[in-house]
């Protein structure tokens, strides 16, 4: 229905920067997620795209539409951008009914009142709120109050959704349920949806397309799975993943390139990145934890162990280094045991300490 | 280029983005307005009081109507009358000022104490009878008084003191220093008990608990941890009531004028009256000198302390009233008949004044309802009829209303706009200068306001008429000088409301205005409501502001009594004032019903 396309758009709040020469660009029907820690500029970035923030420079495209260009001074007021937006708090006016929020905006386009009525009632039972029209929003539950953002988005049918972090003030129960009823919306509607969090489980449960900032920028675009499995820098890699990657920095050991070590921990790579100081990332479950088989790799010893439901986290330590290994949950470690890790040179991730970005792997098949 | 500069010297393309916004053109025009309603006729104020008049022919030969001259301030401050003209006042209304606020704040301190902090019973209903005497006109308490204590020797009838005991009165308790600081303090301390209530309500009672585990008694604690903590309140209590004090005109008059005994703020009007212009203003820049430095003094003692003295915490805030014991009921016993004399007792004195045919003379046989609803008599009163078949009167009270009544909805919603671009346009240092112009009033003792309104619009201006005299200037002044407060009750309400409310109307494509009428307005209502309700009872019992622009077309119910009383129509006068009492207690009363009231709605969750 509507692509979004923006060009190098850069907004400053005083000296501080908070969108640096953004560029992206989201086909028509994808769900994108703007994910990053507070401070990372998506919620700016969504604010441009609604008209709320004026960007410094740049430009901005929803569907065919210019709606924003520093250079020819082009700047679309919010209402005529044609997208909705539920808001963090919702933004519910206090002082109508749950029927009077939804009607404000197709007062506002002038739509007549047997199809603003009809439409009305249609979107109220589409998310269950039939029942509650004539109450005011203080007289609803917050899962409710949160549906009617979002029938309130959905009224005024816009091409663009537009979400900042809007389950954010459920319970975690409601926020799963939330989130399959938002999908099913946005997937019925097929409208080109920005939704806004912090929150990666979220990003990667109802994304086709994660797009991660940090600082103002951007630092990776991609589909969610490879978001997890290949992060293109170190900050994405620490970023995503619950419990967090072990990034260990390492120096080049010996001539022939393959082996890397920091004094304390010395691993052979099997393939040669070329680097003299590489960064490597390995993922808890990416670690094979054994008792006794010194094939396997250097002995650590067991400085923690934190059983949770279905796994078990074990931290472990090697002079200084430490690092995070998951074991299934019938595992016998105990602490100050001693372990040998091991682990597959194809499932870490090997970054450059110069760009913190990764290098892609060139190792035996 | 920081954001603050690019604000106001814009960028080429912002400029486009500034244009189309309205609010930005309602600044630029209030800015406009208040500062030809504020600082211009202060401006004018100091430009006269440095010019010839036409009534200085009369006391200087040299006098060239419109030429500068020095002589007035020279005059005031070294001439051979200035003793008479300004120091003595001078001495009078700091004299007074500093014992009726000393006075309003022990009083108003310890009645604090007694309702917010201990267990003294019947509290709900002490508190509105305690606040009483402040929402009656400060006319009200003044008539009371000498109608007690009013003495033949000075003239006139005798009060209930000389009518009871036989003998009258001391003059020191009659007129002077004495009762006007008396009366200002009774006027004045519940004020002073409302802003040190506020502060002793946030004092968390742990801080105090922990006194108590330390092994402190409950004196030393009182001393040493609460006194010390509402101090930055109790200065700012002194301050603000201080600067009230100074600009009270009707009272001091009543109780000074019969022996001479002159404030600066009667003396402005003595001056007015003898058609010394010029020689007024000198004396109101005076008096709205004294007012600045006082809230100079206070912001530079409140500003610096306040930050180290935060005491409002989140969690855990608990307030512990402290028993009374056996004090108990003595303690409320107390409380009440002081309650009673000064809030109820007055408006008695005045009910049973209103009724004696003879003034004075306290006799069943001399009780008349004549004034009230007698037709008119020549052998009574000069013939002036009674309140119910007084025009004067009818008309006055008509135009009391009108004139609270518009003044309070336009400061409101003046008040609601600034505040607003205040609030929401924060970033754009012009709105930060509205704020501070809007505020202005607040510093002008309100005698000297209306001395400043004497001149402005005397003459057309443009496309504005000549204002003096009209039923408008009144309007305006009132508006003007109920600013400060509406603008304060209007920042509290759109603070309230969250941004995000009227960005998601914006989102719908909906205009400023509408944002404006369908959300900032709804919303902002409860609050702006009974801000209205207190510029309304402000207004109405207001008589030092306006008393120098009346003309007999726009007179108003304060105004017709403060007459009453300069022609010795003491009846009258005592009925007039008691129904402005009773409209304004009635004015509080509807304000205290709807703060109960139902929009608490609207307050929930969205802050």
């Amino acid at each position: 229905m509507a692509k979004i396309i923006v060009r190098n758009l850069t907004k400053r709040y005083g000296d501080a920067v908070a969108l640096d020469n953004i560029s992206l660009e989201i086909g028509s029907g994808e769900f994108l997620v703007l994910l990053g820690p507070s401070g990372c500029g998506k919620t700016t970035l969504l604010r441009c795209l609604a008209g709320l923030e004026t960007p410094d420079t740049g430009q901005i495209f929803l569907g065919e539409k210019k709606v924003f260009d520093g250079e020819s001074k082009i700047n679309i007021a919010p209402g005529k951008r044609e997208v909705g937006m539920v808001f963090q708090s919702y933004a519910l006016w206090p002082h109508l009914t749950v029927r009077d929020n939804l009607k404000f905006g197709l007062d506002v386009l002038n739509i007549p009142i047997k199809k603003a009525n009809a439409r009305l009632d249609k979107v109220l039972s589409d998310v269950g709120l039939s029942k509650f029209a004539d109450r005011y929003p203080s007289e609803l539950s917050g899962g409710q109050q949160q549906r009617v953002a979002l029938a309130r988005l959905l009224a005024t049918e816009p091409n663009i959704f537009l979400m900042d972090e809007p389950l954010s003030n459920l319970d975690a129960r409601l926020r799963m349920d939330m989130r399959v009823e938002l999908k099913r919306f946005q997937a019925e509607t097929n409208a080109t949806t920005v939704y806004v969090t912090h929150d990666q489980t979220e990003a990667m449960t109802m994304s086709t397309q994660v797009v991660v900032m940090n600082n103002g920028k951007i630092e990776q675009v991609s589909a969610p799975q490879d978001l997890y499995r290949y992060p293109e820098t170190t900050f994405v890699a620490d970023f995503v993943g619950m419990p967090r990657i072990n990034l260990i920095k390492l120096k080049e050991d010996s001539s022939n390139g393959t082996r890397y070590g920091n004094g304390e921990v010395s691993i052979d790579l099997g393939w040669s990145p070329g680097i003299r100081e590489i960064v490597i990332g390995a993922r808890p479950e990416d670690l094979i934890l054994s008792q006794g088989d010194e094939a396997m790799g250097e002995e650590y010893e067991i400085t923690a162990v934190m059983p949770n439901g279905p796994e078990t986290f074990v931290q472990l330590a090697r002079g200084n280094t430490a690092v995070l290994a998951r074991a299934d949950n019938d595992t016998k470690f105990k602490t100050s045991d001693i372990v040998h890790v091991g682990y597959n040179p194809k499932s870490i991730n090997i970054y450059d300490t110069q760009t913190n970005s990764l290098v892609p792997y060139r190792g035996p098949k | 280029m920081s954001s603050r500069t690019s604000a106001l010297f814009l960028t080429k393309r912002r400029t486009s983005d500034w244009v189309k916004d309205p609010v930005n053109f309602l600044l630029l025009i209030l800015l406009f307005v208040l500062a030809y309603l504020i600082l211009w006729p202060f401006l004018q104020l100091i430009i006269e009081s440095l010019t010839w008049g036409e009534g200085d022919r009369r006391i200087s030969r040299e006098a060239i109507p419109g030429e500068f001259t020095w002589f007035h301030w020279l005059q005031a401050t070294t001439g051979p009358i200035s003793g008479k003209m300004l120091y003595g006042p001078l001495a009078n209304t700091l004299k007074t000022g500093i014992i009726a606020t000393t006075l309003a704040l022990l009083v108003g301190g310890i009645l604090a104490w007694c309702v917010v902090r201990s267990d003294m019973p019947g509290k709900s209903w002490l508190q509105p009878i305690l606040t009483l005497p402040y929402i009656v006109p400060s006319f009200a308490v003044a008539l009371s008084w000498e109608a007690v204590f009013r003495s033949p020797k000075v003239g006139g009838q005798p009060g209930l003191y000389e009518a009871v005991l036989g003998a009258s009165p001391p003059e020191w308790i009659s007129y002077g220093t004495f009762p006007i600081s008396v009366t200002l303090a009774i006027h004045y301390f519940p004020f002073a008990y409302l802003l040190v209530a506020g502060a002793l309500a946030t004092i968390d009672s742990q801080m105090e608990e922990g006194a108590l585990i330390a092994g402190a008694g409950r004196l030393m604690i009182l001393r040493r941890i609460t006194f010390p903590v509402v101090a930055p309140a109790f200065v700012a209590a002194f301050i603000l009531t201080f600067g009230k004090t100074i600009g009270q005109f009707a009272l001091p008059f009543l109780l000074g004028a019969p022996t001479q005994f002159h404030t600066v703020a009667t003396m402005v009007y003595a001056n007015l009256a003898l058609g010394l212009e010029s020689m007024a203003f000198v004396l109101a820049i005076i008096l709205i000198a004294i007012s600045l430095v006082s809230i100079w003094l206070s912001n530079r003692f409140v500003g610096k302390n306040s930050s180290r003295f935060e005491t409002i915490s989140g969690k855990g805030f608990r307030s512990r009233v402290i028993a009374l014991g056996t004090w108990r009921w003595p303690i409320f016993l107390l409380v009440a008949t002081f309650g009673f004399i000064t809030g109820i007792l007055p408006l008695i004195l005045l009910g049973y004044q209103s009724i004696m045919l003879i003034d004075g003379f306290y006799d069943l046989s001399n009780m008349t309802s004549h004034f009230w609803l007698g037709k008119s008599n020549p052998e009574i009163a000069f013939g002036t009829p009674g309140v119910l078949h007084n025009n004067i009167i009818l008309g006055a009270t008509w135009n009391t209303l009108k004139l609270a009544f518009i003044s309070a909805i336009i400061a409101s919603i003046v008040g609601l706009i600034i505040a607003y671009i205040v609030v929401r346009r924060g970033d754009n240092p012009l709105a930060k200068i509205l704020d501070q112009v809007a505020f202005i009033p607040f510093l002008f003792p309100t005698i000297a306001f209306g001395a400043m309104y004497l001149t402005l619009f005397a003459e057309p201006v443009g496309p504005i008429p000549a204002l003096y005299g009209t039923f408008s200037l009144l309007v305006l002044i009132s508006v003007v000088s109920r600013l400060p407060y509406s603008v304060k009750t209007g920042v509290m309400a759109v603070t309230q409301i969250g941004k995000e409310l009227e960005e998601a109307a914006e989102l719908t494509g909906a205009s400023w205005g509408k944002r404006f009428r369908r959300i900032i307005i709804p919303l902002a209502s409860p609050g702006v409501i009974s801000g209205m309700m207190v510029s309304f009872v402000g207004v109405m019992r207001e008589l030092s502001l306006i008393i120098l622009l009346i003309t007999p077309s726009t007179r108003v119910l304060m105004t017709v009594g403060f007459s009453y009383v300069e022609e010795g129509l003491t009846q009258l006068s005592n009925a007039l004032v008691l129904i402005v009492a009773v409209l304004t207690i009635i004015g509080e009363l509807v304000l205290l019903w709807f703060g109960k009231g139902k929009i608490t709605r609207l307050r929930e969750k969205h802050s």
